[in-house]
């Protein structure tokens, strides 16, 4: 097993690419090779070395073995984690957009708040959000006809806008709040929003989507198909988005 | 004073009729010359394969539809990505990328000059704005008259010398090298939401025809006496049962004599007008006809459109077929209204080997390559990026050069597009020659280059030289096409004007190319009445002022002009 700490050396004010910060990368280096990795700074390449405080212990194989601990507060550090394929990273405090994007397996935790396009594009492994997320959670980036395909983002807070976006698979829970249009065009996959939300599931052609909370404008794009019991609670069921020819799955209290 | 002396090069020069001859190539001040002194800068070639400088003569790299595909397709842009060094800008994007993705990919290929296809006037300081900042290759672009109200009301009243003085006017407003027409009176059609479906269809409100218009515009193009003949995109293109229009189309220019060494009509992409039977259902490739006519008639020229599976971006004026294309497949989709001239549309798409029908469009590119047997008839393009982009075209040269590489190809894609194309049972396979034709002198040919110097290795000619690390002795590309696909996408030097600006794949130096237009002097009493005709319509019509109209000379920095002057037949 191969810890390696990263305590930033300082509250960034210029945001940082730091997509190299993943186990895959650091599987088996020792703390110098780690630190000579380069992430950047607006345009500016910087060594890791110069970003964080670097803490290496033990060793690992393959980057099942390896897990990171970001030690502090990174609001401007992006993609951190990006196409990971295993191991571990936790992260005490919050991050920037676009951490786990391209994931496709290993487990990241996050105890802040992630920033937008948490989980961008992922396809597999795991994502824990114990703060807030803001938009675009699981979504794919500008363009992208698939969002997440494979995964699991779990957000214990509230989500803003547009979760799950595109999404062709995998799935996306939030234990809190959601803003407006999950699901939008989704192809895939299932969201669950515990709490409450407005117009869900437009354009939606396949997926699930389960809304505990209330539903505050429900698109009248939807077909009503009866009443459905998940885990022993009633929900109303309807199919949609019509207007696509979509065959989603809305449930809605 | 810069020399530079290629020894040992195994050069394939068709215009000259060089055929894997030794030699060695001199070049002094940016040209090909006799002889040079001793202390000439050396390339040491050790027989490896040297063609001139490629020439493109249809591609999509610059003006307003381009930026349209740019911003609409944000995922494209996030391939294909290389970051920035000393002497090159970052590249970006596969099928639209930036402008300078455009310079530098043509440049590692061996390429030195593209010829953009489509220039709608009005849009033509952005044309020219892009083509400024895409770096080393030589440009030039040709200009939209197909569905102009200018053209059709000349045509209409039958007043050639008007329709002469217009184009002439068009071309140094929008500074073109050349006439292209593309769906012709369809776009004015899609005005009011329709097309125009056959030659003889009547244009609403202009009451002339696509079969007018074509001729015309041809007749028009060599009392000009232009470098290039007429470019045209035919009607009906993507629609099954449309290789009769297209034969029908070839046949209107059968008995036009060309001025200059050249043909009187190219037809462009002619993949996408290829199709025999009714429906999606029984469509198939016609191919066959298409190339029996090439080959017993010479007034033409055509290029393939060869499609690449995979993601493309089409671009094209033919407003109606994109609207098409975007409810067909759910794309997404602009449109563009050009005022009086013309319209256009873009709409990505994806060809997917496993749909029978772009199987089919595949295999028809290749069945015009092969089926004709004059290698100078049919050109290599892409169509970039409607067909695929332009850096696939070593995939290309190798299928032709390649029985058993199509062979490899063809696994790959669902069985049931071969009872619709006959590209499976062609065994012509294309030599070191014919694939210097089909790059390279084939379209300084019909672009009308020779002259500036393009397309081959002359004396004179501009030192635009490709060196690919392949000898074509030791090499039996009809087997080792992996070898020579590597070799075509990274030449071992790219030589433009005399200067290095590849290496081993590699950009070296990144000087600005030049842009070709053409300038024609119109002296008679037509440049009088078209004038008067022109400033009503832009009173009453346009939405821009006469005087902000013309592409001024601040626009092309690094310009060639040639001058021609109209003359009655």
């Amino acid at each position: 097993m191969q810890t390696v700490t990263l305590k930033p050396k300082e509250q960034f004010k210029i945001s940082i690419q730091a997509e190299v910060v993943t186990p895959d990368n650091f599987a088996g280096k020792s703390d110098s090779e780690i630190g000579g990795l380069i992430a950047y700074e607006g345009n500016t390449p910087r060594p890791l070395s110069e970003l964080f405080d670097i803490k290496v212990e033990g060793s690992a194989d393959s980057a099942d073995d390896v897990k990171i601990e970001i030690k502090g507060n990174v609001p401007r550090i992006k993609r951190i984690g990006e196409g990971m394929t295993a191991g571990r990273i936790i992260i005490s405090g919050d991050v920037d957009m676009r951490c786990g994007a391209k994931m496709k397996g290993g487990i990241i935790t996050i105890s802040g708040n992630a920033d937008s396009w948490v989980g961008q594009e992922m396809s597999g492994g795991e994502i824990n959000v114990q703060g807030d997320a803001a938009y675009y959670v699981g979504a794919g980036y500008r363009g992208e006809s698939c969002g997440m395909r494979g995964g699991k983002i779990t957000v214990f807070g509230n989500a803003n806008d547009f979760v799950g976006e595109h999404m062709c698979g995998g799935e996306i829970i939030i234990k809190g709040n959601a803003g407006i249009l999950p699901g939008v065009s989704n192809k895939g996959g299932k969201i669950v929003i515990e709490g409450n939300t407005d117009m869900p599931g437009s354009e939606m052609t396949k997926g699930t989507i389960i809304v505990k909370g209330k539903v505050a404008d429900l698109m009248p794009v939807y077909q009503r198909e009866g009443i459905e019991s998940i885990d022993g609670e009633e929900f109303i069921k309807y199919v949609g988005d019509v207007v696509v020819g979509g065959k989603g799955e809305l449930f809605v209290r | 004073m810069s020399e530079l002396l290629i020894k040992n090069a195994t050069v394939y020069d068709p215009i000259n009729g060089i055929n894997g001859d030794k030699m060695d190539i001199a070049v002094k001040d940016g040209k090909i010359v006799d002889s040079i002194g001793g202390g000439a800068q050396t390339i040491d070639a050790q027989g490896r394969l040297v063609y001139p400088g490629g020439v493109d003569a249809h591609t999509h790299i610059a003006g307003s539809k381009v930026n349209v595909g740019r911003i609409m397709r944000p995922e494209d842009s996030r391939s294909g990505i290389k970051p920035m060094t000393k002497i090159t800008r970052p590249y970006t994007g596969y099928t639209v990328p930036n402008v300078y993705a455009m310079g530098y990919r043509y440049a590692e290929m061996g390429y030195t000059t593209a010829f953009e296809a489509a220039i709608p006037i009005l849009k033509a300081r952005h044309t020219h704005e892009e083509l400024e900042e895409i770096p080393i290759i030589d440009k030039g672009g040709l200009t939209l008259f197909g569905s102009n109200w200018m053209v059709m009301d000349a045509i209409r009243e039958n007043d050639l010398e008007r329709l002469a003085a217009y184009v002439a006017w068009g071309l140094l407003a929008s500074r073109g090298w050349g006439i292209k027409i593309v769906n012709p009176g369809g776009g004015e059609a899609w005005g009011f939401g329709k097309n125009v479906s056959g030659l003889d269809d009547p244009v609403p409100n202009f009451e002339v025809t696509p079969r007018q218009i074509i001729r015309s515009l041809a007749e028009a193009n060599e009392r000009m006496n232009l470098p290039h003949s007429i470019h045209l995109h035919c009607n009906n293109l993507g629609h099954p049962g449309n290789y009769e229009t297209t034969l029908d189309s070839f046949d209107i220019c059968k008995d036009i004599k060309p001025k200059r060494d050249r043909q009187a009509l190219h037809v462009t992409h002619v993949m996408f007008n290829s199709f025999g039977g009714n429906n999606w259902g029984d469509v198939q490739s016609k191919a066959d006809v298409i190339a029996d006519y090439l080959n017993s008639h010479d007034h033409l020229t055509i290029d393939m459109g060869q499609m690449i599976f995979g993601s493309a971006t089409t671009m094209t004026a033919d407003g109606p077929v994109q609207y098409a294309n975007a409810r067909t497949f759910k794309a997404r989709w602009a449109n563009g209204d050009v005022e009086l001239e013309d319209v256009s549309g873009v709409t990505p798409l994806y060809y997917s080997p496993q749909v029978y029908f772009y199987g089919m469009m595949w295999g028809i590119g290749q069945e015009l390559a092969l089926l004709t047997k004059d290698p100078w008839k049919v050109l290599l393009t892409t169509d970039h990026p409607n067909g695929g982009p332009f850096v696939n075209y070593p995939e290309v040269i190798t299928l032709l050069m390649s029985k058993k590489k199509r062979e490899e190809a063809i696994s790959k894609i669902v069985p049931k597009a071969f009872e619709h194309c006959m590209i499976h049972t062609i065994d012509r396979e294309l030599d070191w020659y014919d694939i210097a034709i089909k790059t390279r002198a084939g379209h300084a040919k019909v672009l009308g280059l020779i002259e500036q110097g393009k397309g081959h290795l002359g004396v004179g000619a501009d030192a635009d030289i490709a060196i690919y690390d392949i000898k074509p002795d030791e090499t039996d590309a009809t087997t080792e096409y992996d070898r020579v696909k590597a070799a075509f996408r990274k030449a071992a030097y790219t030589i433009k004007g005399g200067q290095i600006v590849v290496k081993d794949g590699e950009i070296t130096a990144t000087p600005m190319g030049r842009t070709y237009w053409v300038k024609t002097t119109v002296n008679n009493g037509g440049y009088d009445r078209m004038m008067e005709d022109l400033k009503m319509k832009f009173r009453q019509y346009y939405s821009v002022n006469m005087g902000n109209y013309m592409v001024q000379d601040e626009y092309v920095q690094h310009p060639v002009v040639v001058e021609t002057e109209y003359a009655e037949v």
